[in-house]
């Protein structure tokens, strides 16, 4: 029975734990190269020198007196979003919708005070959501106003579209769509929603909920297939210039869609999880061989490369 | 890329086994160290007392040989000298020195392994002469009595005389006359002597052995048998009865070639006591003395040269790699969830003071209860170290409470609560925390089973005392292991679990 399903599994082509670990990131991911994607506020210096736009950063705290100029640096701003520079699965992540006279509003109508806020920058300062409990810093972003087009199918929060690259070719694309149960944060093991897009299109097709294969949203109830990502191209090419930006052969890119300024990168993940081939409902292992067997001609360049991925991969023809 | 690793691992194994070869064929190590063995305990206690001059006492003893392997001897000398000497083919322990007054106690003891000796090739021993006391007329008859046999093969005429002794002369039987006279000689000379005489004069090598039977009893004496050659091997024979005994022949030889087995010089053993008792041992404390003498370096170097207290720690020690592999199994090939990769480990080697129930109703009750306050505390806001800290303190805490509890009931595992791994329960709790935060409570208990899971098996392999003596004999068997945990390092299959992560795919292909 053992035999049959792992011939099943690998018939599908599905990519396991240890053959990513030990095919893909410890062999296309240096280690040396992982405090650029580690690190929030390096990937985003990186991705400026790349033009690839990212979130506008209004402010940096690095150390507890810098906190001070906070206040003035805020002034401005209506909303916005502050996050640890080294968070990882979106934890300590705290977007500020709206500010009042008594305070800031969470997304959720909560309200917080002046001094909720310093201790959550103190919290990020001092490591308590980074990797490995490291100091840390805190960014003080733009807040994302998501493009309407996912508003049918998001509770409330930011839905981010997730693009595995792999040899800075896309592979496999999803939208990851935040519910109640994941309290606005895009990670599926909070709970959010994966829908597989199909890569030609970018058309959503098939979507996972808590590793259950669902067609509806949880929360909205709105049908989740059938939906056009707006800047699909665009985003593929960005997806596809990351690998020149970090050298990093096996790659999850996060991207939001801004209502006014467009795709933007959020974050990068050197170890991108499994559970984009249950949205897909498609396994990654036959699109890496795919790749490896792909002329060299189509590595020159990111645009050779997305339209290769353009030509070769697309759920509908496949299946 | 594969290829590398493949021959680190083959030469690993190859290294492992080329020690333990060299350790059991050249230095003749038991193959399965804690397969039990039964063997012969023999002990000897005797009274000696004393003349005027230096008393001596000889006492044939047995010696490692083909057919045994003595191991655990131990001596009993008072303030007597002790010596063990050869003479001929026997070892022969003497006691030597000035009695007191009164009496000594000596005192022999020793482990015996009785083999079936191997069928092996040996030079004919050679014929002896007559007994000195034995006239040529004498020869003469014995000869004309047994001559007739001398066309039969060595095993008939030995049946032949074997009968003869007991009277049964078969047909023809001999002269009236030589009858007679033998019957006269039998009378003057006794059993073993005639015995001896006849099996001569039929040109059979033959020896007087002096013994013990090998059946348990708490006082056995010990008594004399003959053992005559046949041609490829000594069968014994019981002189008064004349009966060959069967293989395997159940008798203890002490000394060979007539020489007594016990023998005083200027003195008296007032007392002498054998003793045989069947015990079963393991086969490892069959070889651990000859070991402990041994000059080889393999030898010298031998973990069992550790004190005994080290040594209790080694056993385990040398297990834990066994349960480390355990853990590459489990996470990698069956995808097993735990709290950090060596927890369970660590688990499972404090389990063994706290016993595995208690150990784990310890561990998680701690970490329930310590949930429950880390709950409490996130909304203090503490930062890192120090939120860590207020967890240890409260596991320690926890701790204190327990031995209180246990000591109060009189319950000694609730005691060694203390040498759970406290930092690794404060680790546990919080990492218990993170999960529960960010992905349920349904997965945080569920890699919270999947560690206690671990730390059972875990548990289970380092406590099979077998796998512990073979590890602590050879414990170059740590190379084996590495080897396979570097092959496992190359296992690049899937999980168990993903088949049933990934089953939803399956309902689309």
């Amino acid at each position: 029975m053992i035999l049959k399903a792992k011939r099943w599994l690998h018939e599908f082509g599905i990519l396991g734990m240890n053959r990513r670990n030990a095919e893909y990131i410890m062999r296309f991911n240096p280690r040396s190269s992982f405090p650029m994607v580690d690190d929030k506020f390096m990937t985003k210096r990186l991705a400026e020198a790349y033009q690839i736009p990212t979130p506008p950063l209004y402010h940096v705290i690095e150390y507890h007196g810098d906190i001070a100029g906070l206040e003035k640096v805020l002034k401005g701003c209506q909303d916005f979003v502050i996050k640890p520079a080294r968070g990882a699965g979106g934890s300590g992540i705290l977007l500020i919708k709206d500010r009042q006279a008594s305070g800031f509003v969470k997304p959720s109508g909560e309200l917080i005070s002046w001094t909720d806020l310093t201790y959550h920058i103190f919290d990020i300062l001092s490591g308590i959501y980074s990797l490995e409990g490291l100091e840390d810093r805190a960014l003080i972003e733009t807040f994302i106003h998501p493009d309407p087009v996912f508003a049918a199918v998001t509770y409330y929060g930011v839905p981010d579209i997730r693009i595995v690259i792999y040899r800075g070719v896309p592979v496999m694309g999803m939208i990851r769509l935040p519910t109640s149960a994941s309290d606005g944060k895009a990670n599926l093991h909070r709970g959010a929603i994966g829908v597989g897009v199909d890569m030609r299109d970018g058309m959503t097709s098939t979507a996972v909920h808590r590793s259950m294969v669902i067609t509806h949203h949880p929360d909205t109830g709105h049908p989740l297939d059938n939906i056009q990502v707006p800047y699909w191209k665009e985003m593929l090419h960005m997806a596809a210039r990351t690998f020149d930006m970090t050298g990093l052969g096996y790659l999850g890119v996060d991207m939001v869609i801004d209502r006014e300024r467009g795709p933007l990168l959020l974050e990068l993940n050197a170890r991108p999880g499994l559970q984009i081939q249950v949205a897909n409902q498609k396994g990654l292992l036959k699109h890496l061989e795919l790749i490896d067997k792909a002329p060299s001609a189509i590595f020159d360049s990111p645009e050779a490369r997305v339209a290769w991925a353009l030509e070769t991969f697309s759920t509908r023809t496949l299946n | 890329m594969k290829r590398p690793a493949l021959l680190l691992a083959v030469a690993l194994l190859l290294f492992s086994f080329a020690i333990i070869s060299y350790r059991i064929i050249w230095l003749k190590y038991p193959i399965f160290p804690a397969a039990p063995e039964k063997v012969w305990q023999l002990t000897m206690d005797a009274h000696v007392k004393g003349g005027e001059k230096e008393t001596k006492v000889m006492i044939g003893v047995p010696y490692t040989h083909r057919g045994q392997i003595i191991a655990e001897e131990r001596i009993r000398s008072g303030t007597l000298g002790f010596n063990l000497l050869r003479e001929g083919p026997n070892q022969v322990g003497v006691w030597s020195g000035a009695i007191s007054p009164s009496s000594e106690v000596i005192g022999y003891r020793a482990t015996i392994k009785v083999q079936p000796p191997r069928p092996f090739k040996s030079k004919p021993p050679a014929l002896e002469l007559y007994p000195a006391n034995i006239g040529e007329a004498e020869q003469i008859l014995a000869k004309r009595l047994v001559g007739k046999w001398d066309p039969l093969p060595p095993a008939d005429r030995l049946r032949r005389v074997a009968a003869a002794v007991k009277g049964i002369w078969g047909t023809p039987p001999p002269d009236v006359q030589d009858l007679q006279a033998w019957s006269a000689f039998h009378d003057k000379h006794g059993r073993v002597t005639a015995f001896l005489v006849l099996l001569r004069a039929a040109h059979l090598p033959a020896r007087v052995v002096e013994g013990l039977e090998l059946v348990e009893s708490v006082a056995t004496p010990t008594f004399v048998w003959i053992e005559v050659w046949t041609g490829q091997e000594w069968e014994s024979i019981q002189p008064e009865k004349g009966e060959i005994y069967q293989k395997p022949v159940p008798l203890l030889p002490l000394t060979t070639d007539g020489l007594p087995a016990v023998r005083v010089l200027n003195g008296e053993l007032s007392e002498i006591r054998w003793t045989l008792s069947r015990e079963i041992i393991t086969q490892w404390r069959m070889h651990f003395e000859r070991i402990m003498r041994s000059d080889r370096f393999l030898d010298r170097w031998s973990l069992f040269r550790l004190p005994d207290d080290f040594q209790r720690t080694f056993r385990i020690l040398l297990l834990v790699p066994m349960g480390a592999l355990m853990i590459c199994l489990l996470r990698n090939m069956v995808g097993f969830p735990t709290f950090g990769i060596f927890m369970p480990v660590l688990m499972a080697l404090a389990f063994r003071n706290t016993g595995l129930l208690y150990g784990l109703g310890i561990f998680a009750g701690v970490v329930l209860i310590g949930y429950g306050v880390r709950r409490w505390i996130n909304k203090l806001r503490l930062l890192l170290v120090p939120r860590l800290s207020v967890i240890l303190t409260l596991v320690i805490i926890f701790f204190t409470v327990f031995a209180l509890i246990g000591s109060k009931f009189g319950l000694r595992e609730l005691m060694a609560v203390g040498l759970l791994p406290f930092v690794i329960l404060t680790m546990t709790i919080e990492r218990f925390f993170v999960i529960t935060e960010e992905a349920g409570a349904r997965e945080a208990l569920w890699t919270a089973a999947g560690s206690a899971a671990v730390a059972t098996i875990t548990h289970e392999i380092i406590h099979l005392e077998p796998l512990q003596l073979t590890f602590f004999v050879y414990p170059e068997l740590l190379f084996a292991v590495a080897a396979v945990q570097v092959l496992m390092g190359r296992y690049t299959g899937y999980r168990l679990s993903e088949f049933i992560r990934f089953r939803k795919l399956r309902g689309t292909s």
